[in-house]
């Protein structure tokens, strides 16, 4: 042991040290963001009795800011505080006014050896411990219609590379060693999930912990472990939800001189148990997943390709909680037609609608829309799934465009109502160019496509339905900058869904008892164009009117149009 | 390039060989929500004259094209007993239909001809099947009467001097053991007794009941009969024990235990009480005990059964069959 000598460091936080020490940050500084949001929306829908009681103009909007102070009492301490000011277009006189604290957070170091943070915090892991997967249709979203998406993830802290807001603490600290190992990092974390209101509801905490070993540039380490728990006596209900989830990474990386090599690994399990409840099933599941890639830079290829296993008993909330709620109910246009029956939802309401977004981690799997996504519902640990992807991508020289092709094939692990299992396929393809940004010169302009197509199978028999679900979604966008820092944006996004499938019906215990026809035959297409104007990195004003048409062959009544146009300031400071 | 072309091979054949599917499903089976409905193998009976006396056991067998909700009911054409046993599954066998002579609703059976009928949920079909039931069930335990010999001749009976007074033991096909019980009946319009019958341990051969002294562990078990149109019977059990030994019973320093019920469903029911649950009442409500307050059944020295009404309620009626202690579980009739 003396030949190793250890050094308590983390090695982040000394750096960051010693740029405090040089520059000596102010004790106070503000950040923020301000922003302004209308909605104008023309309900347009042909119906064969006049619908007299729709209301067929809504305008809605807000203005807000949220403002944050960081105050360094001293160098090893961090108080940031945002408020937020919220006034609803028409809310005069206060009435539309709301304030709401949006983050308070403590955060320093001991000892300049443990880095900690209290509060509100954001925290990720790994795909299958801690984990917030993107919500449906965002990643092929053109730029014009990420205006929006970008809107509702700031505004739900979805905005932090998959993280998930929570409130506990963290802690961090690393060991440095100078022979065989390079460093050994851990990380902690407890966040309380769910509040007890002193009945029948119990606190439910989330804490976990990863040990990250970093053998050298060549090979990392990995265990990790994340909980969902409840806390025993604080309620009078005696029933404890406990799902425990550990995990193993391992990453390897090569280097060649004209190639580069890098392959991850993950597995684990995790146990679901309700303790005191003698009806709760017993829960246990599984993963592996591995991915590799392999890169020639100086020709800008890449190739790329995963094999996964996520057994049916794999249950990880920290990792398969989804950001949209879709039992939820969209605001915009609520009840039309005349019965004023329940509009189903869109895209459209995907893009705006704040109410179908959730922030809470999930014990069980939530509702999924088998229409939009059937085959990764909840992310990379969307229990019964197997397969392998592969996948091909290329850059130029100068980067300003890029390619990628990519084939996933998959199937169950274990068949729903039948031995038989569905069996996934999905081929993506997206390119991208854009004007180099680097230049200053040149007038920006990039043109983006984006094309994805799943397919769901399974045989039927004589007596009930074979499983055959198709969806496409393409979209194509494309930015002109045709004055300075003055931009044309153009989309449309394109959203087909036909066929049949089962869903399941889940009792408390997420238990599958019983099967819903889905059958579904219609399109959604939005088409967009608009005016942006940049006046810095940081802040824009955009205009643009959105064409939205939802085409059901199923059910006539539910066609329908929306003429939207969207205004948003936003500045972020 | 021939490395890489193996990589992507080698990921791929990893991807294949690792995707096997389980041997069972998640969920409910299609088949059974969807699947059309058919007997594959017909009803039938693997005892077709069984006697329950001698712990024989019969069951049915058959096969279905499909799970599906199921219901087997053997009815006794002679005593209207009635057995159902129910389940979900695909087939009928020994493991879901065994039958040991025991009833769903009384009357217990007996040697009798038994209709089988199985009937399924959400289909017209209702297959039947007959078997003979040679004997009845023999249930351990202390019998104190099923009256098929008479009114026991060392019980000590009273009956009031009113009205249409039976307290006879009949005879008829409405036993609920047997072929005869205890008919308690008349109107009595100036008292709540309308007549009682003292059970002494002394007719038994011993001063005391021949029962476990553990009262968690004894079960008093009676079947009683509502005639329909007639609720104002009580029927009150009084248990005396002789706390100090001495063979008598004091009425002011030892225990009685009683329970009183009235019966309120049409037809026989069965009364199983445990004998750590008696209480001591008076005029119908609880009450401190009399004396050591201590359940003990060994101790038991005389069962009365008092049938009473309001006075002022007009004829009352109901009859009485099979009283049994036994140990360790309720009468299963």
């Amino acid at each position: 042991m003396n030949q190793i000598r250890t050094i308590l460091l983390w090695a982040t936080l000394g750096a960051l040290q010693t740029v405090h020490a040089q520059t000596a940050p102010k004790k106070i500084t503000f950040t923020g963001a301000a922003r302004s949001y209308f909605f104008g929306d023309k309900w347009d829908q042909e119906t064969t009795v006049p619908d007299t009681v729709t209301i067929p103009r809504l305008h809605s909007g807000h203005v807000l800011a949220d403002l944050g102070m960081h105050i360094r009492p001293n160098p090893n301490m961090e108080i940031a505080g945002m408020v937020r000011v919220r006034n609803d277009y028409g809310g005069f006189w206060g009435s539309g006014v709301s304030f709401d604290v949006r983050q308070l957070m403590v955060k320093g170091v001991i000892g300049g050896v443990v880095r900690y943070q209290l509060g509100d915090i954001n925290y990720r892991m790994t795909k299958f411990t801690m984990w917030n997967p993107d919500q449906e249709l965002m990643a092929t979203a053109p730029t014009i219609f990420r205006q929006q998406f970008d809107v509702l993830n700031y505004d739900h802290f979805y905005d932090q590379e998959n993280s998930w807001r929570q409130q506990g603490g963290a802690a961090e600290w690393g060991l440095v060693f100078n022979r065989w190992i390079k460093e050994l990092q851990f990380h902690a974390v407890a966040t309380r999930n769910k509040a007890s209101n002193n009945s029948n509801v119990n606190d439910r905490l989330f804490a976990g912990g990863n040990v990250q070993l970093v053998q050298s540039k060549w090979l990392q380490l990995g265990v990790n472990y994340v909980n969902l728990f409840d806390v025993s006596g604080t309620s009078r209900n005696q029933t404890l939800f406990h799902n425990p989830v550990l995990t193993g990474t391992a990453d390897f990386n090569w280097t060649h001189p004209k190639f580069t090599f890098h392959s991850d690994v993950e597995w684990g399990n995790s146990k679901t148990t309700l303790k005191n409840d003698s009806e709760a099933p017993g829960k246990e599941g599984n993963f592996v997943e591995a991915n590799a890639s392999i890169t020639q830079p100086a020709k800008g290829w890449k190739l790329f390709g995963s094999v996964s296993k996520v057994s049916v008993g794999f249950n990880s909330p920290g990792a398969q909680t989804k950001r949209i709620d879709f039992s939820g109910q969209p605001e915009a246009f609520q009840r039309v037609g005349n019965e004023q029956s329940l509009r189903p939802y869109s895209v459209l309401d995907i893009m705006r609608e704040s109410a179908f977004y959730n922030l809470q981690l999930q014990p069980y799997l939530m509702e999924f829309a088998p229409k939009y996504d059937n085959i990764t519902p909840y992310g990379a640990a969307t229990p019964n799934r197997q397969g392998f992807a592969i996948g091909a991508a290329w850059h130029n020289a100068s980067k300003t465009f890029h390619a990628q092709l990519q084939q996933t094939m998959s199937q169950e692990t274990k068949g729903e109502g039948t031995l038989e299992a569905r069996e996934f396929q999905r081929t993506e393809a997206n390119i991208q160019y854009e004007s180099n940004p680097a230049k200053t010169d040149i007038r920006k302009w990039a043109i983006q496509a984006n094309w994805r197509m799943d397919q769901t199978n399974r045989s039927g028999t004589e007596y009930y339905r074979g499983v055959d679900l198709a969806t496409s979604v393409g979209s194509l966008g494309m930015e002109f900058e045709i004055f300075k820092k003055l931009d044309v944006l153009v989309g449309w996004q394109y959203i087909a869904y036909q066929g049949f499938d089962f869903t399941a019906v889940r009792n408390d215990y997420a238990e599958i008892f019983n099967f819903i026809e889905y059958d579904v035959d219609g399109k959604e297409i939005i088409t967009a164009g608009g005016l942006r104007y940049r006046f810095g990195e940081r802040a824009f004003l955009s205009a643009q009117v959105n064409l939205f048409d939802i085409q059901d062959q199923k059910q006539a009544a539910n066609d329908y149009k929306v003429r939207q146009l969207m205004i948003l300031y936003q500045i972020n400071f | 390039m021939k490395k890489l072309q193996a990589i992507v091979l080698l990921a791929c054949c990893a991807g294949f060989v690792g995707c096997s599917v389980d041997d069972e499903f998640e969920g409910p089976s299609l088949n059974d929500i969807y699947g059309s409905f058919s007997v594959m193998q017909p009803l039938d009976i693997s005892n077709r004259q069984v006697d329950f006396s001698q712990n024989e056991t019969t069951y049915l067998t058959a096969v279905f094209s499909k799970n599906i909700a199921w219901k087997v009911q053997v009815k006794g054409l002679n005593s209207g007993g009635i057995k159902e046993i129910s389940g979900f599954s695909n087939y009928l066998d020994v493991d879901n239909t065994l039958w040991n002579g025991t009833v769903s609703r009384l009357p217990m059976m007996r040697a009798e001809l038994c209709a089988v009928e199985l009937t399924f949920e959400n289909e017209p079909d209702t297959l039947r099947d007959t078997l003979e039931v040679t004997a009845g069930r023999v249930n351990q335990g202390l019998l104190l009467s099923d009256f098929e010999n008479g009114f026991p001749d060392d019980w000590v009976p009273f009956v009031q001097s009113g009205g249409n007074m039976t307290f006879i033991v009949q005879t008829g096909a409405n036993a609920a053991q047997g072929n005869k019980y205890y008919d308690m009946g008349g109107n009595v319009d100036w008292d709540w007794l309308k007549g009682m019958f003292d059970i002494p341990a002394s007719a038994y051969g011993s001063e005391t009941f021949a029962l476990s002294s553990n009262p968690g562990a004894v079960y008093f078990n009676t079947m009683l009969y509502k005639p329909t149109d007639i609720s104002n019977a009580l029927v009150l059990f009084q248990f005396r024990e002789d706390d100090n030994q001495d063979g008598v019973y004091n009425s002011t320093n030892e225990d009685m235990f009683s329970i009183e019920v009235s019966p309120d469903e049409d037809g026989w029911s069965l009364l199983s009480v445990k004998y750590e649950d008696l209480v001591t009442l008076v005029n119908g409500a609880a009450s401190v005990d009399i004396g050591n307050g201590i359940r003990e059944p060994h101790k038991l020295m005389q069962v009365s059964v008092l049938f009473l009404a309001n006075p002022n309620s007009g004829y009352t009626q109901s009859y009485l069959d099979y009283m049994i202690f036994t140990e360790n579980s309720p009468l299963i009739p």
